[in-house]
């Protein structure tokens, strides 16, 4: 089993077990689906997710999954104040052209939002960048430079400063190390590789 | 209830193309007096259909095909071996095909006020003698849809597996899981709209004008053989244009001239370019198969389908949907263009169902939903294959 793939699984259960069986979970950036089947099957959610990409919405529709293929914005503003009970915004944040609408906006349309993402200050990246004076490389982002889509890295920092700004209250936060697994005791930015928010209104 | 055996007889297995091979469509009449929603009634009503596959004995694998303005039955298969082509949407269905006939029992019926078999304008009236005519009841995608339930009563089947339908089929689709939600386990709408814009009307009112105004339309009283051609020839000639879209016709045709025009600048009328040459052969083999009172009735009931106006909101229609539903869109599609189809899956998610919205990058036009496309086909396979228990191991 990769390295990625184990990644994958504990972001899946960290996420999962802040969200409430038979509640209504919308996935922002959903891909083939593989969390939302996975909180069906554990948390008995009815998901929904969105997600740009053709291929990826049949796979979800052959999985059983529920998707809609559009631009996220487009989506949430479809829906009522609270129509969701909880948004999922996993490893999308980094990709997003204006991730203070989309993350407002799934405020607006849920109780709780669960944001993930990879710290772009943990003390390796950073390395990586000093040392290599190249884009950021590792077993997540895998990619040249030339093969990657524009992306708007974010760091622990960044994204606290995010909320104070914005005035979005932070209920919960999960900083973990460089495994993914063990949680980071201190300075986050510096040592932790991923990072959970469930941010509420 | 027929017998089963007497149903899979309809289509022959052995088919050497791959296909379902020869089929024979089949007359349901409903010998009863039949209420259109517009008040009006007929003594009793014929549906021409075709059946391919086989009823299971739980009678639950049945999947209706219904077809846009001017389709048939006839979707999949040759009536005679020879036949130039198949039915109309025969990349689709068949055995081993995205709607698989070796697993479902596949229906098409002409609907009702076509012209193909099926009761419609065409049709005699028994009270006169004579066809029908304008006196024919007005037909809305309800009373086709309520139309359909009778046969699949007579047919014996439990449930529908599936309701697909592109267009004017999309329509009959939703209003199917609308009218009998506990009746239709999944719903496949492509390429349509829960209420027609004004551009849609618009083409469809040219249509029935360029009829009307022909003096051989006679106020709808034609002889079999006769009737208002070259108007029913422009209406589809113009209706054509916009199942396509700029790109595919440039493709296709481009400003490529017919081999037989003048070099050069012709300064005449005659027929110069592909695309006029092309337009004509579809007018003139449409007026040989389709009855210009049905294409006036049909086009109203496309015009006059309105979910959000019959329910008080695209919301309140789908209410009582229990369907799982999966909505296709296709970027080209100018007629009934990818928002209107968004539209539909938005509502359906708002009043709370399972609905999926997938659209697909195509510059075909309308007609996009009969593509044959691998990944159309792996959508609609999916999404009607897939078991409801599909568990993945997520242990490591």
């Amino acid at each position: 089993m990769s390295q990625t793939v184990e990644k994958r699984t504990v972001d899946m259960e960290i996420i999962g077990e802040w969200v409430e069986p038979g509640t209504h979970v919308l996935d922002l950036g959903c891909g083939r689906g593989t969390l939302l089947t996975y909180l069906t099957q554990t948390k008995q959610i009815k998901g929904i997710g969105v997600d740009l990409d053709f291929h990826k919405i049949s796979e979800c529709v052959q999985h059983g999954v529920t998707a809609y293929q559009g631009d996220m914005l487009s989506f949430t503003r479809a829906f009522a104040d609270n129509h969701f009970d909880r948004v999922i915004c996993s490893r999308t944040v980094q990709e997003l052209s204006d991730p203070t609408e989309v993350i407002l906006e799934a405020l607006r349309v849920s109780r709780a939002v669960t944001v993930g993402f990879v710290n772009h200050g943990f003390w390796k990246n950073r390395l990586d960048t000093l040392i290599r004076g190249r884009k950021t490389r590792n077993a997540v982002y895998t990619t040249e430079w030339f093969e990657s889509r524009p992306s708007n890295p974010v760091t622990i920092a960044d994204f606290e400063h995010f909320c104070s700004v914005k005035g979005i209250r932070i209920s919960r936060r999960v900083h973990l190390l460089g495994d993914w697994k063990t949680h980071c005791p201190f300075l986050p930015n510096l040592f932790a590789g991923y990072a959970l928010y469930e941010l509420t209104k | 209830m027929p017998d089963l055996d007497d149903l899979a007889a309809s289509a022959d297995p052995a088919a050497a193309d791959g296909g379902v091979g020869i089929v024979v469509p089949r007359d349901f009449v409903y010998d009863k007096p039949f209420a259109f929603k517009s008040g009006q009634t007929l003594p009793r009503f014929t549906l021409r259909y075709e059946t391919y596959g086989e009823l299971n004995i739980t009678r639950d694998n049945a999947i209706l095909i219904c077809h846009a303005l001017s389709g048939d039955h006839h979707c999949a298969g040759r009536h005679k071996p020879d036949d130039r082509k198949p039915g109309w949407w025969d990349n689709l269905i068949g055995p081993g095909k995205a709607v698989d006939t070796n697993r479902f029992f596949v229906i098409c019926t002409n609907c009702l006020g076509g012209c193909s078999g099926s009761t419609g304008p065409s049709s005699i009236n028994p009270e006169t003698g004579r066809s029908y005519g304008i006196n024919f009841p007005f037909v809305t995608i309800h009373d086709m849809v309520r139309a359909q339930k009778l046969l699949m009563d007579h047919l014996g089947v439990h449930a529908l597996h599936a309701v697909i339908g592109g267009s004017m089929g999309g329509m009959q689709a939703m209003l199917w899981s609308i009218l009998y939600p506990s009746f239709v386990r999944r719903l496949l709408a492509m390429a349509t709209t829960a209420r027609e814009g004004a551009q849609a009307i618009a083409f469809n009112e040219v249509g029935r004008q360029a009829i009307m105004q022909d003096p051989a339309w006679s106020q709808g009283n034609y002889p079999a053989d006769g009737g208002p051609r070259v108007g029913l020839a422009i209406a589809r000639m113009m209706a054509h244009i916009t199942y396509l879209s700029d790109a595919s016709m440039d493709r296709k045709f481009g400003r490529r001239r017919r081999a037989d025009a003048a070099n050069g600048d012709a300064y005449n009328f005659d027929i110069q370019f592909e695309v006029e040459s092309y337009l004509r052969y579809q007018g003139q083999s449409f007026i040989n198969r389709f009855d210009a009172n049905s294409y006036l009735y049909i086009t109203r009931a496309l015009d006059q389908f309105d979910l959000a106006y019959a329910y008080g909101s695209l919301e309140a229609a789908f209410a009582p949907v229990q369907a799982e539903t999966l909505v296709v869109g296709f970027t080209s599609d100018w007629l009934f263009p990818p928002e209107q189809n968004r539209d539909i899956a938005l509502a359906l998610l708002r009043a709370g169902k399972r609905a999926s919205y997938a659209e697909l990058a195509t510059d075909l036009g309308h007609d996009s939903f009969l593509l044959e496309s691998e990944d159309l086909y792996a959508l609609i396979r999916g999404f009607l294959e897939r078991s409801q228990e599909n568990v993945v191991d997520f242990s490591i």
